[in-house]
This record gives C-alpha cells, sequence and structure tokens, in this order.
C-alpha cells in the first residue's frame, strides 16, 4: 500500500511539472522523411506537435514545413500507415530530417528475453517469436491467453468454451510430463517478474475458473515475447521448464503527456449447433406421454398436435435457452514523461455477461508504472498493478446435461412457477431440471483482489558492467461462494436439491521473486567480443486455501454457514522455495558468430535435503552467414542456429514424506479418523531433466519484404516425477518416484512477407505452421499403463486416456464395434482397424466389443495459420485464419444426443436397414433389423420367440449409444480466428477536433469456416486449462462467436 | 578479464553467504497439511467405521449374485456374473488392513492391549471377507511397501492366519491395564470389551463354518466357539450411521430416487418372501423394500433388465423408510441371529446330529431377525406358527436353515459364501439371463485390474466359476 502511495505522489509530481510548462512564442519547423531502407522520400506521412493538434503532412518530396509549433513543444511525431511512429526531440532545430522504419520485423530487431532484457534477434541460437501489443489484441480477447490463438508457431491454445472469464490452455511444443495433473503450461513472466498463471478449478464439476493471466489486462501489454524451447528458458530454471511466455508492459516515453481511451462493445453468440430433430416428442417407444420422463423418444409432434393437443409444438429450446452475450471493455491510458522520469497510468474495466444466462465476469484494473533516471546510468522502474476480477460461474456441464433432458416439446424459458420453485417438464411440471432456473439459483461466484508489483534497479556504473535488480511480489486473494439452493418449503416443489448446500473457499497465494543480474562486457580483440551474465534468483511462494462446506439447510432461503445442519472444512497449506544461480557467456565474433554458454543450479524446497541441488548447462550458436558468404542479391539476410540444453525440474510439494490424513467424512460424532495416506512419498527424488536439441534457420529475401523462419526440435524429458499407481496390497495405492520417459519433436515455420508496398497500399502476410509429434518412451518398470483422464458414456461407452509404452501421447481408448478377423484377432493388438468389415450379430446388429481399443488421439496433426494485413489510405483489413487439424475428441455431447434421441441422426428410428459386415463366420450380413422402439411395426416375426419381434428400447439406446467409437470424432476445424477493419479519421479532421488519433474499428471472431465436426465448436474441450487430459467434450459450455466495436481516441 | 575475476568473487561470496544463510529457507517440505503420525484413537475410528462400509461395499456386488438384486438395466455387468474388476473393494479391504497394521504396532508400542486385540479381530474380518471372495491374495508382504510387487499367499494359510488374529486376539483383550482404554472412538462397540471378545468367538464360529464341505470341519469346535458368543442381538457388531453421514444403502435408495439408478429388488428375494415360493408372507418384507405404484411387491429377473418399465414406480426397491436403507440405520457387520443360523447348521451337522439343538436355534434365529428389524409380535408369531416355518425338530433341514439364513442376512456378503456353500441351491433361484457363463454359478471374483496392471507376474490365473478352498 505504501508503494502505491509513493507512486501516487510520483505521478502527482510528473503531470504537474508537465502540465505547469508555461505556453511561449510559436515557431516554424521544416525537414524532409525518407524511408529506412531506400532512403526514397516518403509522401505523406502526418507530422504533428506531440500533444497538439498542430499538424501537417508531407509532400509528393517528403518534405513538410509545419508552422505555429510552440517554443515549449518538446516533440515531433511522425506516423504513417504500414511504418513504424516516431517520436523525435525538438530541443532548439528548426529542421528535423527523419527516416521511417516498415513496420515489418526489421533485420536487427529486438527481442526481450529473460529478465526483460533486449536481445537482438541475431544473438538468438534458439527460436523465438514476437508479437506485438497491437497485433495481440486485434481479436478484442478479453484474456491474454486466447490472444495468442494462431499467432505462435509450435504454441497449442486450448479454450475451454465461450464462457465470460474461462481458463484457457496453453502448451508450447506438446506436453512433456506423463502425471495427468503435472503444470505444462509455460512460465508468465511480466515486466522481468513470473506471475502465477494457475487454474483452481471449482469443487466438483469444474465450472471453468480463469487462468490468473487473465486477469492481465491486454490494453496494457507492449509485446508478448514466447520462449519455446528450453534453450531460451535455461535462466529461468526449473519453473520454465515448458516454455516462457515474456511480457512487455507499456511504458511511458519521453515527450508530451499522450492520453488514449478506449471503448470497445461486443456480442457473442453460440458459433455452432449441432443438428436438432424436430420431428419426435415427449413419449417412449412412439408413445405419446406429456408426463414422460423421455423428451424425445415419443410420438411425432405434427400427429399430435392434429389428433390429440392442437397446442402441442416443437420449441427450439436450445437456443431459446441461450442468450446474445455482451461484453463492455473500456480503458484509459496516460503516459509521458521527460528525459528523466516516465511514467504510464491506465484504469481499465471490462463487464461481459455469457451465452448462457446468468453468467458473467468482470475486470477492473488500475496500472501505475513511472521510469526515473535520476542519473544518467542509474534508472529506477516501479509499477503497482491492481486488478480485481470475478463473477457468477455457470456450471455449463449441469446447464447442458439439463438441456439434454428437457423435452422440446415444453417451453424452456418458462422456467420459474409463481411460488418461485422450479417448473418441471414432467409429471405436472413437477419433475426435470431446468437449466435456467438451476443457473439463476445454483451459483458459483468468485472476486479475486490481486495486486502485482515490482521495482527494477537498472545501474551501469561504467560501460562495460551493469547491474539489474528485480524484486516483485504477486498476491491475490480469491473469495468464492456456492449455493445450491434447498427447497423453499413449498409442498411438492421440483428442488434442485432435496438439502441445499453452501460451500465458502477462501483462497490467498503471494508469490516473491528477487532476481539479481550482473553484466559484464569487454571486447578482447577487434573482432571477439564477450559478455558474461551471473545472477541469482530467489522465489518463494505461500499458498492458502480454506473451504468450508455447509450442507442441509435448516431454514428455507436463508444462505449462510450458519443455517445448515452438517458443516465440514477444509485446509490446503502449501509452500514453496527456490533459489537459483546462474552464468550466462555471449561470445560474439565479428558481430555474425554468436556462441551462448550457460549454466545453472538450483535449489528447490521440494526435493530431499540431498538431491535440492541441481545443475544444468546449454549451449547455443547464432551465426549469421549472409554477412560473410556472397549470397544472390535478392537474398537479404541468412542465419542458421543450433542450441543443445537442459533444464531440470523439481518435484511437487511436500512428495518426500509419508502421513495420514483425516477422511471426508470425519468428524463424526465428535470423532475424528485418520487413515494413512494413500500416496507413498519418496525421500530419494532427484530432479527431472529436459534436454532439448534445436535447429533453425533465418533467411530473409528481396530487401527484408519475405522472412522465412524454420525450425526442428526434439525434447526428451526423462526421470519423470510422478505417482505412479501401485498394487493396492503394499499399502498405497501410488508411489511418487522418479521414472519414464516422453520425446516430443517437431516443426515449426513462419513465413512473413509484404507482397504490396505502395504509397496508399500495403500487404502484409504472416504464416505459421507447426507439427509436434510424441511418444511415451518409458513408463515405469511393472507398469503398463498410464490413465490421463476418462469421460463417461452411457451403456459402458465411457472413454478414457491412457498412456502406453511406444505410443504417441493422448490415445484415446474406449468400446468399439467388434471386427472380423478370419484366424482371430492378435491379442496385443491394441489399436481399432477401422477398414475391416463390422461384425454383425446374431439379432442383426453390430456386435460391441467390450475391450478397450484405441479409437483416436487428441493430439493435433498440424496447426497453422495465415494472417493477411491490408492497409489502404486510412483503413485498415487484417483477418487471421486459423487451422487446428487431425485431433479427435470424444463427444459425450453425441453419446447423449444417441440415447436421448435428440439429434437429426436419429430420425431413421423408423427405418429396417441391413448392417453393413459380416456374420461370425465371415459371410455378408443379410438380415434386416428396425432400428426404432418396441415391437416390429410390420409384425415381423423373431425365429426365437415365434412373436412378432421386440426390440425393446431400440437400436439407439441398445447398441449405438454403447459404442465409444461412435463417439471419437474428428475435430479438426478451420476458422476464422479474427477479421477487423479499422479506419483512421483523416489527421486533418482530427486535428480540428482537438485530437490527435481517431480510429473506429469492427470486429469479429472465431467464425467456423469448416470442420468435419457436427456438434457444438470443435474447439472447446472440458476440464479446465490445469489437466493434461484434454480431449473430452464432456456437455461443456459451447464456444461462441463475438462481434466488436470499437472506437480508439488519443488526445 | 581481471575486473571480471573480482567481480565474480564478489557475486561468488555473496551467493554461498546467501545459501549458507538460507538452508533453513529450504526446510519447508514437512507436509503442513496432514500429520506424519496419527493418534491411535483416530485410527480406531477409522478402521472401525471402515469396516462396516466394507461389508456394504463387499454387499453392494455379492447381494446381485445371490440375487437380493437385479439391476435395472438388462444384462447389467455384475447382474450376470461378468468379469467385473472390482478394485475399489479390493483397494478399500486393503486400505482398512493398512491402517490396521499400522494400528497394531502404533498399540503395542504404547501397551495398549484394548487395542492391539480389536485391531488383529478387525483384520482377521477383513481379511476372510477378502479371502471369501478372491481367495489367494497379498499377506505376508503386503501393507508396508517392503516390495511394490508382494506375493500372494495360499488362501487356506489365509484362514490359518485368520484364526491366529482371532486367537491373538483374544489374548490381547484379556490383558489388563491396557494404556489406552477403548471409548467412543470405537465406532462398533463404544469400548465394550466383553462385546469384542464375544465378537471374536461369534468370528471364530462363522470361519470355522465355513470348512462345512470340507473332511476337516468340526461343528463341535463351531459350537464350542459360539458357546462364548452373541448372547442377545444387543451384543451385534454393527455400526449406526449418522444424520451428516448416511447409511451407504441410504445413498442408494436417495440416488435411486434422483434416477440414479439401484437398489432394485430381484425377483428371488420378493417371491421368496411375498409368498410366491413358500406360500407365506414374510411379514420382514415391508421392512426390506417398497412396494410399486399399485402396492406390490414385484421384483426384477437378474440379467433381464426392467424392460420398457419406467425408472420409477413399476419394482420395489430400497427406500430410506426401510430397515436397512434407512437415512441412520446401522450396517451390521455380525449379528446374533446370523450365529444363531450357524448354530443351527452346526449343530444339525454334528455327529450325532443335534437337532433339539438345531431347532432351537433356527427358531431362535427367525425370532431374533424379527426382533431386530421390528415385527410386530402378531405377525411374528403368525410367521413362526405357519407349517413352512415351523417344521418340526425332526423335519429340519439344512434347506430350511439356509432359507431362513437368506432372509436374516439381507444385503451380508456372508451370504454369498452361504450361497456358494449351498450349491445356489435355494428354491427357484436360477441363474441370470443372459448369464455371461453360460448360466453357470460365480464361485469368485476375478483380480481387479490394480492388480492385474500393476502386480501382474504375481496374480494367480483363475477364473470366475474355480472354486475356494471351503467350496468343494
Amino acid at each position: 500500500m505504501q508503494r502505491l502511495l509513493l507512486f501516487v505522489c510520483v505521478l502527482g509530481t510528473f503531470l504537474f511539472t508537465i502540465l505547469g510548462s508555461a505556453q511561449a512564442q510559436q515557431r516554424t519547423i521544416t525537414g524532409t522523411v525518407t524511408e529506412a531502407e531506400t532512403n526514397e522520400p516518403l509522401p505523406g506521412v502526418n507530422v504533428f506537435v506531440n500533444d497538439t493538434n498542430i499538424g501537417t503532412s508531407t509532400n509528393e518530396n517528403g518534405e513538410y514545413s509545419l508552422s505555429g509549433v510552440p517554443a515549449d513543444a518538446d516533440s515531433l511525431v511522425f506516423s504513417f500507415v504500414g511504418f513504424q511512429r516516431l517520436s523525435v526531440f525538438i530541443g532548439n532545430r528548426s529542421e528535423i530530417n527523419v527516416t521511417l522504419q516498415p513496420t515489418i520485423q526489421a533485420l536487427n530487431d529486438v527481442v526481450v528475453t529473460s529478465f526483460g532484457i533486449e536481445q537482438e534477434r541475431k544473438e538468438l541460437g534458439y527460436s523465438t517469436q514476437q508479437i506485438d501489443g497491437e497485433n495481440l489484441t486485434i481479436g478484442n480477447q478479453s484474456n491474454l491467453v486466447n490472444s495468442l490463438s494462431g499467432k505462435v508457431s509450435g504454441v497449442e491454445i486450448t479454450n475451454t468454451g465461450g464462457a465470460p472469464g474461462r481458463s484457457s490452455r496453453i502448451v508450447i511444443r506438446g506436453v512433456n510430463s506423463l502425471d495427468p495433473g503435472a503444470d505444462n503450461q509455460p512460465l508468465f513472466v511480466v515486466d522481468g517478474v513470473p506471475i502465477d498463471n494457475s487454474t483452481i478449478e471449482s469443487s466438483g464439476t469444474p465450472r471453468g475458473m480463469s487462468n490468473r493471466a487473465a486477469d492481465l489486462n491486454p490494453n496494457d501489454i507492449a509485446s508478448v515475447n514466447v520462449l519455446k524451447g528450453s534453450a531460451a528458458t535455461a535462466l529461468y530454471g526449473v519453473r520454465a521448464a515448458n516454455g516462457a511466455v515474456i511480457i512487455t508492459t507499456k511504458r511511458g516515453e519521453a515527450g508530451a503527456t499522450e492520453i488514449d481511451l478506449s471503448s470497445t462493445v461486443g456480442f457473442d453468440r453460440i458459433n455452432a449447433y449441432p443438428e436438432f430433430q424436430e420431428v419426435y416428442g415427449q413419449g417412449f417407444s412412439f408413445q405419446h406421454d406429456p408426463e414422460s420422463f423421455w423428451p424425445n423418444w415419443g410420438a411425432k409432434i405434427e400427429e399430435v398436435r392434429e389428433n390429440i393437443n392442437p397446442d402441442w409444438q416443437y420449441y427450439d429450446i436450445w437456443r431459446d435457452a441461450a442468450q446474445t452475450g455482451v461484453q463492455v471493455d473500456n480503458s484509459i491510458n496516460v503516459s509521458g514523461g521527460n528525459e528523466n522520469a516516465t511514467y504510464y497510468a491506465s484504469v481499465s474495466n471490462l463487464q461481459h455477461e455469457g451465452v448462457l444466462p446468468y453468467g458473467n465476469w468482470d475486470r477492473t484494473s488500475v496500472r501505475l508504472s513511472g521510469d526515473i533516471s535520476p542519473r544518467e546510468n542509474l534508472t529506477v522502474q516501479a509499477s503497482a498493478y491492481y486488478i480485481n476480477s470475478g463473477g457468477n460461474r455457470v456450471l455449463g456441464d449441469r446447464f447442458m446435461e439439463s438441456m439434454m433432458y428437457w423435452a422440446p416439446t415444453k417451453d424452456v424459458t418458462n422456467f420459474e412457477k409463481e411460488d418461485g420453485t422450479m417448473r418441471g417438464y414432467y409429471n405436472n411440471e413437477g419433475s426435470g431440471g431446468n437449466p435456467i432456473y438451476q443457473a439463476k439459483h445454483w451459483t458459483y461466484e468468485d472476486d479475486v483482489n490481486r495486486i502485482l508489483g515490482n521495482v527494477t534497479v537498472n545501474y551501469s556504473p561504467t560501460e562495460w558492467f551493469n547491474v539489474l535488480y528485480t524484486l516483485g511480489s504477486d498476491y491475490y486473494s480469491d473469495q468464492r461462494t456456492e449455493i445450491i439452493p434447498g427447497p423453499r418449503g413449498v409442498e411438492n416443489e421440483n428442488v434442485v436439491s432435496s438439502t441445499g448446500a453452501i460451500e465458502e473457499t477462501r483462497i490467498n497465494s503471494r508469490d516473491l521473486n528477487s532476481t539479481l543480474n550482473l553484466t559484464f562486457r569487454k571486447d578482447v580483440t577487434e573482432k571477439v567480443s564477450t559478455r558474461l551474465r551471473v545472477g541469482n534468483d530467489i522465489f518463494d511462494r505461500s499458498f492458502n486455501n480454506v473451504v468450508s462446506t455447509g450442507n442441509d439447510f435448516v431454514t428455507p432461503l436463508f444462505y449462510h454457514l450458519s443455517n445448515v445442519r452438517d458443516i465440514s472444512l477444509s485446509q490446503t497449506i502449501r509452500q514453496r522455495r527456490l533459489i537459483g544461480a546462474y552464468g550466462d557467456l555471449m561470445i560474439n565474433y565479428d558481430n555474425f558468430l554468436y556462441l551462448n554458454l550457460t549454466g545453472r543450479n538450483d535449489w528447490s524446497s521440494t526435493l530431499p535435503e540431498d538431491n535440492r541441488s541441481f545443475f544444468y548447462p546449454s549451449a547455443n550458436i547464432g551465426f549469421t552467414f549472409s554477412d560473410i558468404i556472397d549470397l544472390p542479391d535478392h537474398v537479404t539476410y541468412g542465419k542458421l542456429r543450433a542450441s543443445y540444453s537442459m533444464v531440470g525440474k523439481d518435484a511437487p510439494v511436500y512428495a518426500t514424506s509419508n502421513t495420514y490424513n483425516t477422511p471426508s467424512q470425519f468428524p463424526l460424532a465428535g470423532q475424528v479418523g485418520f487413515s494413512r495416506s494413500n500416496v507413498r512419498g519418496s525421500a530419494d527424488l532427484k530432479p527431472e531433466q529436459t534436454t532439448t536439441l534445436e535447429l533453425g534457420t533465418d533467411l530473409r529475401f528481396l530487401d527484408n519484404r519475405l522472412r522465412f523462419d524454420f525450425t526442428w526440435y526434439k525434447s526428451n524429458s526423462r526421470d519423470q516425477i510422478f505417482d505412479v499407481p501401485i498394487s493396492n496390497a503394499t499399502g498405497y495405492t501410488r508411489i511418487i518416484t522418479n521414472a519414464g520417459e516422453i520425446e516430443n519433436k517437431g516443426i515449426e515455420l513462419q513465413i512473413e512477407g509484404r507482397p504490396v508496398q505502395s504509397q496508399d497500399f500495403v500487404w502484409d502476410v504472416a504464416v505459421n505452421y507447426s507439427r509436434n509429434r510424441s511418444e511415451v518412451i518409458e513408463i515405469a518398470e511393472g507398469i503398463n499403463q498410464i490413465l490421463l483422464g476418462s469421460s463417461f458414456g452411457y451403456a459402458g461407452s465411457s472413454a478414457s486416456i491412457q498412456l502406453t509404452e511406444g505410443d504417441p501421447f493422448g490415445n484415446i481408448y474406449g468400446r468399439s464395434y467388434e471386427r472380423y478377423y478370419a484366424s482371430g484377432e492378435p491379442e496385443d493388438n491394441i489399436y481399432l482397424d477401422k477398414d475391416r468389415p463390422i461384425v454383425i450379430g446374431d439379432d442383426g446388429f453390430p456386435v460391441i466389443n467390450n475391450d478397450q481399443k484405441v479409437l483416436g488421439n487428441t493430439q493435433p496433426d498440424w496447426i497453422g495459420s495465415i494472417r493477411n494485413d491490408f492497409s489502404y489510405k486510412n483503413f485498415n483489413l487484417t483477418f487471421l485464419i486459423n487451422a487446428k487439424w487431425g485431433q479427435d475428441v470424444y463427444s459425450q455431447y453425441d453419446n447423449f444426443f444417441t440415447a436421448f434421441g435428440i439429434t437429426k441422426n436419429t430420425l431413421d428410428r423408423e427405418d429396417y436397414r441391413v448392417f453393413e459386415g459380416v456374420t461370425a463366420d465371415g459371410q455378408p450380413n443379410t438380415q434386416e433389423v428396425w432400428l426404432g422402439q418396441g415391437l416390429d411395426p410390420e409384425g415381423r416375426i423373431d425365429p426365437n420367440t415365434g412373436l412378432v419381434r421386440d426390440y425393446g428400447a431400440g437400436y439407439h439406446r441398445n447398441v449405438k449409444r454403447g459404442a465409444t467409437e461412435e463417439f471419437v470424432l474428428d475435430a479438426s476445424y478451420i476458422k476464422l480466428r479474427n477479421i477487423r477493419l479499422a479506419y483512421s479519421l483523416p489527421q486533418d479532421l482530427v486535428t480540428d477536433l482537438g485530437l490527435r488519433r481517431v480510429t473506429l474499428s469492427t470486429t469479429a471472431t472465431n467464425i467456423i469456416l469448416y470442420t468435419p465436426f457436427s456438434g457444438f465448436d470443435p474447439e472447446s474441450r472440458a476440464g479446465g486449462a490445469s489437466t493434461n487430459a484434454q480431449g473430452f467434450t464432456a456437455l461443456d459450455y459451447p464456444g461462441v462467436a463475438s462481434f466488436f466495436f470499437s472506437v480508439n481516441l488519443s488526445l | 578479464m581481471k575486473i571480471f575475476s573480482k567481480q565474480i568473487l564478489i557475486f561468488c561470496i555473496t551467493t554461498v553467504f546467501v545459501l549458507t544463510g538460507c538452508e533453513g529457507f529450504l526446510d519447508i517440505n514437512d507436509d503442513p497439511n496432514n500429520p506424519t503420525e496419527a493418534p491411535p484413537q483416530g485410527l480406531m475410528t477409522n478402521v472401525t467405521y471402515e469396516t462396516a462400509q466394507n461389508m456394504y461395499r463387499m454387499g453392494s456386488i455379492t447381494s446381485y449374485y445371490v440375487q437380493y438384486l437385479a439391476s435395472p438395466n438388462q444384462a447389467s455387468a455384475t447382474d450376470v456374473h461378468e468379469a467385473v474388476s472390482y478394485g475399489d473393494q479390493w483397494y478399500q479391504l486393503y486400505d482398512v488392513m493398512t491402517d490396521l497394521s499400522d494400528l497394531e504396532i502404533l498399540a503395542e508400542e504404547e501397551g495398549a492391549t484394548q487395542y492391539v486385540g480389536i485391531a488383529k479381530i478387525l483384520k482377521a474380518l477383513n481379511l476372510a471377507t477378502l479371502v471369501d471372495a478372491w481367495g489367494d491374495a497379498p499377506y505376508s508382504q503386503a501393507f508396508f511397501a517392503e516390495t511394490l510387487n508382494p506375493a500372494y499367499d495360499d488362501q487356506e494359510n489365509l484362514y490359518d492366519e485368520v484364526f491366529t488374529l482371532l486367537e491373538d486376539g483374544l489374548i490381547q483383550l484379556q490383558q489388563s491395564n491396557s494404556t489406552i482404554v477403548a471409548g467412543n472412538e470405537d465406532f462398533i462397540y463404544g469400548g465394550d470389551i466383553t462385546k469384542w471378545q464375544q465378537l471374536a468367538y461369534m468370528l471364530q464360529a462363522r470361519y470355522l463354518n465355513h470348512y462345512s464341505e470340507q473332511t476337516s470341519y468340526d461343528p463341535e469346535a463351531v459350537l464350542a466357539a459360539l458357546d462364548n458368543g452373541f448372547q442377545s442381538n444387543a451384543d451385534d457388531a454393527q455400526v449406526t450411521y449418522f444424520e451428516e453421514q448416511v447409511n451407504p444403502w441410504a445413498s442408494v435408495a436417495i440416488a435411486n430416487a434422483g434416477l440414479i439408478l439401484g437398489g432394485w429388488m430381484s425377483e428371488q428375494i420378493v417371491d421368496h418372501m411375498n409368498g410366491t415360493t413358500y406360500g407365506v408372507i414374510d411379514p420382514r418384507i415391508e421392512m426390506f423394500m417398497s412396494t410399486n405404484v399399485d402396492g406390490d411387491y414385484v421384483g426384477v429377473t437378474n440379467g433381464a433388465g426392467r424392460g420398457n418399465a419406467p425408472e420409477q414406480g413399476a419394482f420395489s426397491v430400497l427406500t430410506t423408510d426401510d430397515f436397512y436403507s434407512a437415512r441412520t440405520a446401522p450396517i451390521i457387520i455380525a449379528s446374533y441371529a446370523e450365529q444363531k443360523f450357524i448354530e443351527a447348521e452346526a449343530a444339525l451337522m454334528a455327529t450325532p446330529s443335534q437337532t433339539t439343538r438345531a431347532y432351537q436355534a433356527y427358531m431362535d434365529g427367525i425370532e431374533a431377525h424379527m426382533d431386530k428389524v421390528g415385527v410386530a409380535e402378531v405377525d411374528k408369531q403368525l410367521y413362526m406358527n405357519d407349517p413352512v416355518v415351523d417344521v418340526g425338530e425332526l423335519n429340519l433341514t439344512i434347506d430350511h436353515i439356509m432359507k431362513e439364513k437368506y432372509v436374516a442376512m439381507f444385503l451380508h456378503p456372508e451370504s454369498w459364501v452361504d450361497a456358494r456353500r449351498h450349491d445356489y441351491a435355494y428354491d427357484d433361484m436360477d441363474p441370470p439371463a443372459n448369464s455371461s457363463l453360460g448360466g453357470d454359478w460365480i464361485r469368485r471374483l476375478i483380480y481387479p485390474e490394480s492388480e492385474t496392471q500393476r502386480n501382474g507376474e504375481n496374480v494367480p490365473e483363475i477364473s470366475r466359476t474355480d472354486n475356494l478352498f471351503w467350496d468343494q
């Protein structure tokens, strides 16, 4: 808090100084603007005095003359479409000539790597990819992770549906853990300070809580750099073993005060629906029954309307229950400063209502940062970031499950009776849960208060020596309240829960990071220069979560912990500390050959004392061959790079000891029971190790108008620390051990180009492509399989994701139709051979094989994207098309659609069919069967009984819904990730209005262009960002497309 | 380079200083959430509670085999004796025996002889329950992770261990000066050591009686053991459930009411009690189950499923109004009624046959159970005087005893032992429809996947139709 106060004081002083500067005489400034690469004059460039409406533009010779410049004006701004905006100090000059750099990645572009240190890309022997803030915010995604989607090769983003504030998962170059719960997401670093990006899911069915990086306001971000391999992250130590996302926030620039206002309103709608059948209504076995539990197996709606009930009708309940989501995002930032001090302050507010009613998420952030240079060789930066976020999280899975049961012959939106109780759809409205009623009353609200703070001191006492010290903290509290309403005390009411419950969750998390970095530079000879960095960092995390659960309300509608019959409490405390020390030596030979050697030692609190210290090195080399070899004229630049690196990883907390715990049912009758913990700790754990080999090249052609970047990598993670399941007879169910190995290898390709560049028109294209292949090389002795996760399916059709030795990561297992093998199926065959004929049983229906077979794989074959950016005069059109190809998903939706006869593919229920396949003896099947329920309508006799054949619950319920194979589906997609049309008001007009810039834009995001998947958005995955078991839809929140309208003003 | 070295030196000194000063800084990995030692009383609470739970867990399988329950779904795996991996039951039995092993050691260290005695008796009970379902099982190399692949002990040797545990338990309970006096943390008897001793004898009788098909069967030994056993229903070993933690069968009933189907009655038990099979209505039927919407007791044929019947109202099910599935109903571990039927069987089988004692025990067993579940005196007498029940001393056969014991052991896993010893020879009992064993009866459980996957080389090759050693 004191730091915050200090900031307010400092900022106040700045503002006072700047605003207080007096007016004086005017002058005229002239000059020429040229293009940096070609030195050609640039016509049409906007030139104006910073912080004023005094401006002009260059003529056809690139010349300008700007009169009426106030004597105290300190800088001129030059801006032109397709070029980097430039701000220049005026000083005493009356002639200012400038060159403008094209906005395409320039040759010696600078990227931010470890600890907020800027490095020239040329120096790097490994692949990184940087996205600037403007590109980041094009899609108006409120979650920073989503805004990376399709923009970086080698990075897989998985969203968990379109709910406001929901978590998104980011994985770089594949999963490298065998443990389902292991963290495989990269470390997030903001201005040199690692922050917490964990997702703490709700208890019970996951509601899709936020990943904590969603707290960051994307408008505050200047750039994001993704460090992919462990070479790039060796310097961050164990926490960056999965890569790192380096975020640099906007800071003030020397010059006049700049104020930016941005306002966006957006509308969401569900972007894809399955095809629902509208023919059959409530009942079973083709019988009309308006009081039946069965929503869709009854008589034809039209026949009932004609013959029985003229009011009987079909409601489009899936669209009726959803609404248009609305989001409003406003932000303002003020920045400026002088040579000695700059500042940046922003305030933003986002309010987002989801497409499923009663769900929302809001975020308010306040950010203050300042840089002071009291002396030329000393800079002190500090910032404080306060965020309040949270909302009511609709339980999407429960909502959609209730939709499954709801009869489309009843109005789903008429959900509440006059007495406040839930209106059901059968048993005289007394039974059947209504999704909207449940969403309204069964609430789960989170309220996060978070403060990110950091101070950085950068001191260069001599030219060859620099000290950088950063101290950062990340503190948040997350208060959650879940209310499950109990009975309201009305007779025969349709209850959400027969008891009701309240759950209060109090999470407190605090991270501290201290980083000291010393840099020494020395030119050894004229051609050889060296740079040595040594450093130390300390990390301390403290986490405390207390959950109190109360069940069974005494007084209806009074939702308080004091008003329950049964209370239970639980507490989780976690503490983790790390100390790291590292060295990083860079040897530069003649500015074209760079050799970089690093070594790091970590000490982790989570490992046994004897093994807590571990060292790992890396080496990489960057060779700019274009500097020493004569290349054809059209080749501008060429670089080869190679790296080999190791990175260690420590254990989860408290994995080294054995404990007793209190099973959750206690206390009972005043007694507390204890039981030995099921997980056996290991007192001799050693760190995990990942080695990565990476080779790549960066080629640029035609004066940098075409850039081509290719990377090949292979990483092996060994000695994995994970829970190995063991025989329960040992007294444990799992033992924590070091075992197993997983390999990921793949390629990444980026192509960037500017096909057209003329005076008024610029066209930029960027392509990203990546593919990753994984293999589980080894699990652990005596263990054949690791269960990553499973998803329910009716009639034994549950699917699971299992890891087996020698197979790729992410295989989906389940029941399939039996396939015909003339000489018997090989016993160890675990892959389903879909090319073989299906075995048809004596009953004429496909035979279901209960053995678990591999039915698909959750990992994509490849991910690709193409971005086009067109600028014509004041218009800019940009769109990003993104494809994820060849990944399978187990669709619980389709399993339920089949079980309940919801979708169009159950309209064959009155058909006769001869199933394609062979009988047990290999002969083609010829038996014709009926697909409906009950007795054969044509009265065909069942030879076994001599009676009319009774098909019971029918094909869909008796056969199809029990075959997992039917619901493991290709979820490939091509999406229009975003498209934006922006228009900048002409400078003259803007100037007349007293403004500096005005941009209007409209954006659409997440529009499905193609998918073989028939249901909701194929991209959405259940389970939250934190689990490695990605590949199930569950019945979770559907994906949405959004449409935005934005205004950006600068004054 | 000279300056480099100096700077590096300074840094290294600083780092070393920081690290040495911080040795304690990293010593924070002792789990603050869970203790490394447990109080013996806490272990006692858990093992008594979980032993009762285990009776439910095993009963939730065996009740389908002995046809108390039937699945509402056609050809449901358990219902048709499929090879199902009952990993949870296996795990829970080992979990309790693990805690009992720890409790035994801890109590011995502290000189808490009462605790040692109780631990041994409960271990015997859980071990026998395990063996009676699976046969051979890891024991001598189990519980302390000395090996991750514990060997399997022979089932007969494990039975020897059961008797040893019971005898050693009795010896411990006869010691005075236990440093811990058992009390309310004991959910079964609230620290009543006399009753624990009675239970040990009752269990001796139960497990000796399992040898009924063996040449080594010694009815006299059974009778001698149960003379020291229970004296009345008040001695029953059971755990009464709690409002905040309801009886697990009540949970089944509550879930069924919420359409998560379970606890549906088999046609077998319904016909057994509603007069269909024997022509006399057993008044306990209304304490066991609900009627359907028409007021009739109707069961599902095992393996056949409910057909087109709706989820509710067509068949008899467990409800929270019934004796065994009320919210705070007890889970019965061992009962006086069961002991009486053991007595009847042993007396009948003794050489020479003690028919008077057998008949008295048979009738006492019926009466004890009727009292237990709360049958009105009039109804009790009516049933007990019916000639189908009151068959007369000279006409008493093992079938009569097993028929009545079948009712008295409702939902208890011991009933499956009886069914196998009795070769499923209950009146009108047929293998389930859609039997996965082609009409043969299931004789044991297959080993769970947790064992075949994680301890594969030690797992014996067995089939579901292989008899256990006492079932020949």
